[in-house]
């Protein structure tokens, strides 16, 4: 029988996408979200919020205005302690570790929880000492040059100032000042990245190298971003929470989780009704 | 620039050239299983097939999840839509192996007759070439060899006109009828995997051009020498 080989081979292992890859293989949890709430005065700004975020992943938070996107994402590296009205209700268990447990001292939560804000906050220092200032506080002033200068490569930012490192941060341009603010949360070796709309104030070139960026860093660090550009978590992240808000009988509105899923999920065939309005443009 | 666009655009691509290489082998065992009448080999064509199914469901889903998540403009567009038409034209031509390998299983006790194999043997090598040059093409985005598929495909077509006139020549014997009715469809579907391959092309044609237009068009056709 001739051509018996020709169909004979070995069964073809699907070479499935990078993006359908089921989320629910193997994953570390990073941080545990237990039923956290968030009030500024009286008026609850997040209610309720549970999930997990997992390590090594792009988690985003989208949703509209005042949904509670920032507040949240403020708690988990406990920036809103410095907000004297922000009280926090519920639990945010960082590797199993209450971060809000009275022996925990914050200094040390933001320096392994780093963040980057929404717009480019370098210090009115050379490039150099922006990056280093981190170290400098927290004692890790061995190799100071390498750290500086692996910080830098890391947040590709190295080549376009390698040169000038003496020069003011505030001569570069407002890409490479946000791409100089993630050299300096980089700096102090983070394990997780916090970005509150990291690209809001950016072009569109700037924009895409810092989600170029992200797709990087992830390898090595775990990043959260809320972001109000759909389309930016729709790109960068593996996992989106979608939040909303929820207008209370006494006409207070504050903030939910609706839906936390696999983005590709969020984005073609999301299960509440809540998001899909949003993400199809027809909410908020 | 656009790192996640481009990886899932370069995974997309390579499991479509994959699954093309699947169709040429499919190819070739319902060729190999037509000539030699041989009922074993047709079935693993026939069960092969799910193989490539799994494959065109994967570069679907894969097309999906590109288009929600990443929403693709200009070239990058046109790409997502040629790779989406090109892999259900692969799949289909997948289907006729799969319909050939059938007929060959219905007719396995006939004796085939050995000219008109061996036109099914010239019509299924032109086949597999014309795949060739449409995977070529698209990989290299050659607007030129696209277009040569049209030539290539006349030849198959040609072939495919013979078919009637030579089953009418297989005498008056039922079983060797039932044979040649048979073959007419099996003609036809070597004939489809030809116009599929066509229609690749002009996906290329599109992928390069920015403008859709048949290659031909069957409803106007020129008159060729």
């Amino acid at each position: 029988m001739s051509g018996d080989t020709i169909l004979n081979v070995a069964p073809i292992e699907i070479a499935q996408s990078r993006e359908r890859r089921p989320v629910t293989a193997a994953r570390e949890t990073v941080f545990d979200i237990r039923n956290l709430s968030v009030s500024y005065g009286k008026t609850p700004a997040v209610k309720d919020v549970s999930f997990e975020i997992y390590r090594n992943m792009v988690t985003a938070i989208i949703g509209p205005s005042g949904c509670g996107k920032s507040t949240f994402i403020r708690t988990l590296n406990r920036m809103n302690d410095l907000v004297p009205s922000a009280k926090v209700e519920g639990d945010v268990l960082y590797h199993g570790q209450d971060l809000y447990a009275s022996r925990v001292d914050p200094v040390q939560v933001r320096r392994k929880i780093g963040m980057v804000f929404q717009r480019p906050n370098p210090f009115p220092k050379s490039i150099f000492d922006n990056v280093a200032w981190g170290l400098r506080v927290l004692g890790m002033k061995d190799n100071l040059k390498d750290r500086v200068q692996h910080a830098l490569e890391q947040a590709a930012l190295w080549d376009d100032v390698r040169h000038r490192l003496k020069k003011s941060a505030l001569g570069l341009s407002g890409g490479q000042q946000q791409r100089l603010c993630i050299a300096r949360a980089l700096a102090v070796e983070p394990e997780v990245l916090l970005m509150d709309e990291p690209a809001s104030s950016l072009d569109p070139i700037a924009t895409s190298r810092i989600e170029d960026l992200m797709h990087t860093l992830k390898r090595d660090y775990t990043i959260v971003i809320v972001t109000h550009n759909m389309q930016q978590a729709a790109r960068v992240a593996d996992l989106t929470a979608f939040f909303s808000l929820d207008v209370l009988p006494d006409g207070a509105r504050t903030g939910l989780l609706v839906e936390y899923d696999a983005t590709e999920k969020i984005f073609t065939q999301p299960s509440d009704k809540r998001t899909e309005d949003y993400v199809t443009g027809r909410f908020g | 620039m656009r790192i996640t666009l481009q990886e899932d655009l370069d995974s997309i691509n390579a499991n479509l050239l994959e699954e093309g290489q699947l169709v040429l082998r499919a190819l070739r065992g319902a060729l190999n299983a037509l000539r030699e009448a041989d009922a074993e080999l047709a079935d693993e064509v026939i069960a092969f097939d799910d193989e490539i199914d799994r494959r065109y469901i994967s570069i679907e889903q894969g097309i999906e999840v590109l288009l929600a998540r990443q929403t693709p403009v200009a070239v990058d567009l046109r790409l997502v839509l040629a790779m989406l038409h090109t892999n259900l034209h692969l799949e289909r031509m997948a289907d006729y192996c799969v319909t050939i390998a059938k007929l060959t299983k219905l007719v396995a006790n006939v004796e085939p007759e050995p000219r008109m194999i061996q036109a099914f043997e010239e019509m299924g090598s032109r086949a597999e070439e014309m795949i060739r040059v449409a995977l070529d093409a698209f990989v290299n985005r050659d607007l030129e060899e696209a277009s040569s598929l049209v030539d290539l495909d006349e030849l198959i077509d040609r072939a495919n006109r013979r078919v009637v006139r030579q089953v009418l020549e297989l005498g008056p014997d039922p079983a060797r009828t039932e044979w040649g009715l048979r073959m007419i469809v099996v003609s036809r579907c070597l004939e489809r995997i030809g116009d599929h391959a066509v229609d690749i092309g002009e996906q290329v044609a599109y992928l390069v051009t920015g403008e859709f237009r048949e290659f031909t068009d069957a409803s106007h056709p020129v008159e060729r020498s």
